[in-house]
């Protein structure tokens, strides 16, 4: 006993002096986490929205270190390097720091961070069952939305999982378009606020559930005047959906969000099989605003007609895990948005429908070969395409934990 | 100084039952594993315990699900296996959870491997050898006298955290103490003919009770830790398993029967499964009875 109680004191004292070693083992003040994920693909066809394009391609290679900074602080970087069109670019998609010590169920993090609207925008690429996110992620959040700003959370001490957050950011990603360069842009263009709710049915079930709410104080676009406008000079290919952005293609003024996930395992091991159903709706309201040059009466008409108007977007996900080393997974999901032409918007729609099928053969290691059926109309010239993807995505460096 | 400590801390109490919406002073224990939530049974029988896991689930693989982080959220103490056994999903729990008192091993957080010596620590580790850990085995609940070692500290730290209790937490040790080290010599003299025996088992669960009892792995299931059975691997245990001194091939409630039952049809070895932790099978219901049941099914197949 006197050899425990030792090893005891030990431990405390070396916790006292290192408590870095107290948060998660693998990682101290010598020792952060790093980690690579290597993504690379051969695709047969172009997928809309910012997706992935023909041919060989890498997607996001990710570079992380994570480590607690002292007893209160916790901090990431995550790098992405992107190659497109020849150019290789950096872009820092994470560099935050996180509240380790507050009391009460609170938690700030601060820096450049993924925000904790949706489902899946909180979740890093490499851990989709899919090559690209849905449709409605590309269109109305950049792929996945992370930004400079600050956030707030709280969880409640409760059974039934119950937390709240809120947030505030830059928001230049989220900028609706400005052709001439002319908006005064407010410098906090994001708030947001969420709620999730979660527990489990049984020993095999699980579930969570949440609401999101994204206030973007530039996000409405401006539709010029008749004077203005061409028809004929704008045509669709003027509109770079396809280039590789992290912006949100579509925005508006408010923006909600419903998610859901429900998980399933035989008596909660997730070791064999599991299968994951999992969906998201999202509604973008207050997308224009009318540059008023013509007579009244019709102005009235047409406004309120068009101020009707928003984008929308969703998709309903299953994956199944059959085996430790095979997973399948079905999706489908549409957008349906406006593109404004001159005075008058124009109604697009897509809609995806992607099956996969993916290889493990270990945790850190994915071979994903997935078969895409999108059809566009009005979208980019997107008709009704099968593209079919071969893709791997690995991981090098410390075990990530994975979040529900 | 005469104000202060006790209005302080009735004052203390009122605010802190509020926010715990309860007026309950006991703790509140969070278990990774349920041999851990079974050993703060025993410690600390007031206490309200939850297991994050079953024996059913494996311990390495969880999801950090909501469910767990609202329990973790409430915990004053969170009691795990530790040596990297729960990397992959304690860390985004307390993340989520936002509770300070179960972040530190200063405080509420409590990892057995950190208070004994584990077996097959490693010095240098690379995934091509499959999950293994550096830390050395964290599955140490299955070796008697370590257990008891981890009883002691974990006791320690009900005190730590709830110093008015500490007479009761004391007697239970004690009681828990003498009941244990009473029982190992039975256990040894019921395992006395399993000394030198020869078995395949899955992973390396049992590693600390076939160090207990004097028997050997002479091959694994897995053919790296963490890599599921594979038909090759299987393969060649077929010509390992007829050299005639294999006992038995054994794997764990948590682990998948087909591998174990595919070498058992070609071999003629007896397939058994042992239970990983209480409630593995129906006859585990505490520490007690895990460690009855797992040596009674080994003794019955000499």
């Amino acid at each position: 006993m006197s050899y425990s109680n030792k090893r005891l004191s030990l431990v405390a004292a070396a916790c006292a002096l290192v408590s870095t070693h107290a948060f998660a083992e693998d990682s101290s003040l010598t020792n952060p986490n790093i980690s690579a994920v290597l993504d690379g693909f051969y695709q047969t066809g172009d997928r809309g929205l910012g997706g992935r394009n023909e041919g060989f391609g890498l997607g996001e290679t990710e570079l992380a270190i994570s480590a607690n900074i002292d007893d209160m602080f916790y901090g990431k970087v995550t790098a992405i390097l992107e190659s497109h069109d020849g150019e290789t670019e950096i872009e820092l998609e994470e560099a935050f720091i996180q509240t380790m010590g507050l009391p009460g169920g609170l938690g700030i993090r601060a820096g450049r961070f993924l925000s904790d609207v949706g489902y899946l925008n909180n979740q890093h690429l490499h851990t989709d069952a899919f090559v690209d996110r849905p449709g409605a992620y590309r269109a109305f959040m950049g792929g996945h939305y992370f930004d400079d700003g600050v956030r707030l959370t709280y969880v409640a001490p409760t059974d039934l999982y119950w937390t709240m957050g809120v947030e505030a950011f830059k928001g230049d990603k989220m900028r609706a378009e400005d052709e001439h360069g002319e908006r005064d842009f407010d410098t906090v263009g994001v708030y947001s606020a969420f709620t999730k709710f979660g527990g489990d049915i049984g020993l095999s079930s699980s579930w969570q559930v949440g609401l999101s709410y994204l206030r973007n104080s530039n996000g409405q676009g401006v539709v010029e005047g008749e004077d203005e406008h061409e028809h004929d000079v704008i045509a669709d290919d003027d509109h770079d959906h396809e280039g590789h952005t992290h912006s949100a293609s579509y925005t508006g003024e408010n923006t909600y969000i419903a998610d859901f996930v429900y998980k399933w395992a035989p008596n909660g091991n997730y070791k064999y099989q599991h299968l994951t159903v999992s969906g998201e709706y999202f509604r973008v309201n207050d997308i224009f605003s009318f540059e008023e040059e013509h007579d009244h009466e019709e102005h009235d008409d047409h406004g309120e007609e068009s101020h009707n108007d928003y984008h929308e977007g969703w998709y309903l996900s299953s994956v199944y895990q059959f085996s430790p080393n095979w997973s399948a997974g079905l999706r489908y999901g549409e957008v349906d948005t406006f593109e404004a032409h001159g005075d008058h918007l124009d109604a697009q729609k897509l809609k995806e429908t992607e099956l996969s099928l993916a290889w493990h053969h270990s945790h850190f290691s994915t071979v994903r070969l997935q078969y895409t059926n999108q059809k566009g109309t009005n979208f980019d010239g997107f008709e009704d395409d099968n593209i079919v993807t071969l893709q791997y995505v690995m991981t090098l460096g410390a075990h990530g934990a994975h979040q529900f | 100084m005469r104000i202060n400590s006790k209005t302080l801390i009735a004052i203390g109490a009122l605010f802190s039952s509020f926010l715990a919406g309860s007026a309950n002073a006991q703790l509140n224990v969070f278990a990774c594993e349920p041999e851990y939530a079974a050993l703060s049974q025993e410690l600390a029988p007031d206490a309200k315990v939850y297991s994050a896991t079953s024996a059913l689930q494996d311990p390495h693989q969880v999801q950090a699900r909501p469910s767990l982080i609202a329990k973790m959220r409430q915990a004053d103490l969170v009691v795990c296996a530790g040596a990297d056994l729960e990397i992959g999903w304690l860390p985004m729990l307390q993340m989520k959870a936002s509770n300070n008192k179960v972040r530190s091993t200063d405080n509420g957080l409590f990892y057995a491997a950190e208070h004994i010596e584990t077996l097959d620590q490693l010095e240098n580790v690379d995934r091509s050898m499959g999950d293994v850990h550096a830390k050395g085995n964290p599955h140490l609940h299955f070796d008697p006298s370590r257990l008891l070692q981890v009883a002691d500290a974990l006791s320690a730290k009900m005190t730590q955290l709830d110093p008015d209790s500490a007479t009761s937490y004391q007697a239970n040790l004690a009681a828990f103490s003498e009941k244990w080290q009473k029982a190992i010599p039975q256990w040894e003299e019921k395992a006395a003919g399993l000394k030198g025996k020869k078995v395949i088992a899955y992973h390396s669960s049992f590693r600390y009770l076939f160090n207990w009892l004097g028997m050997e792995q002479v091959a694994d299931l897995e053919p790296k830790p963490g890599i599921p059975p594979s038909s090759s691997h299987l393969a060649k245990l077929v010509s390992r398993s007829q050299e005639g001194d294999v006992m038995a091939i054994l794997f764990t409630s948590y682990q998948d029967d087909r591998g174990a039952n595919w070498l058992g049809e070609r071999t003629d070895l007896p397939v058994i499964m042992l239970p990983m932790s209480v409630g593995g099978n129906d006859d585990s219901k505490d520490l007690f009875s895990l460690y009855d049941s797992v040596i009674s099914l080994l003794t019955e197949v000499q």
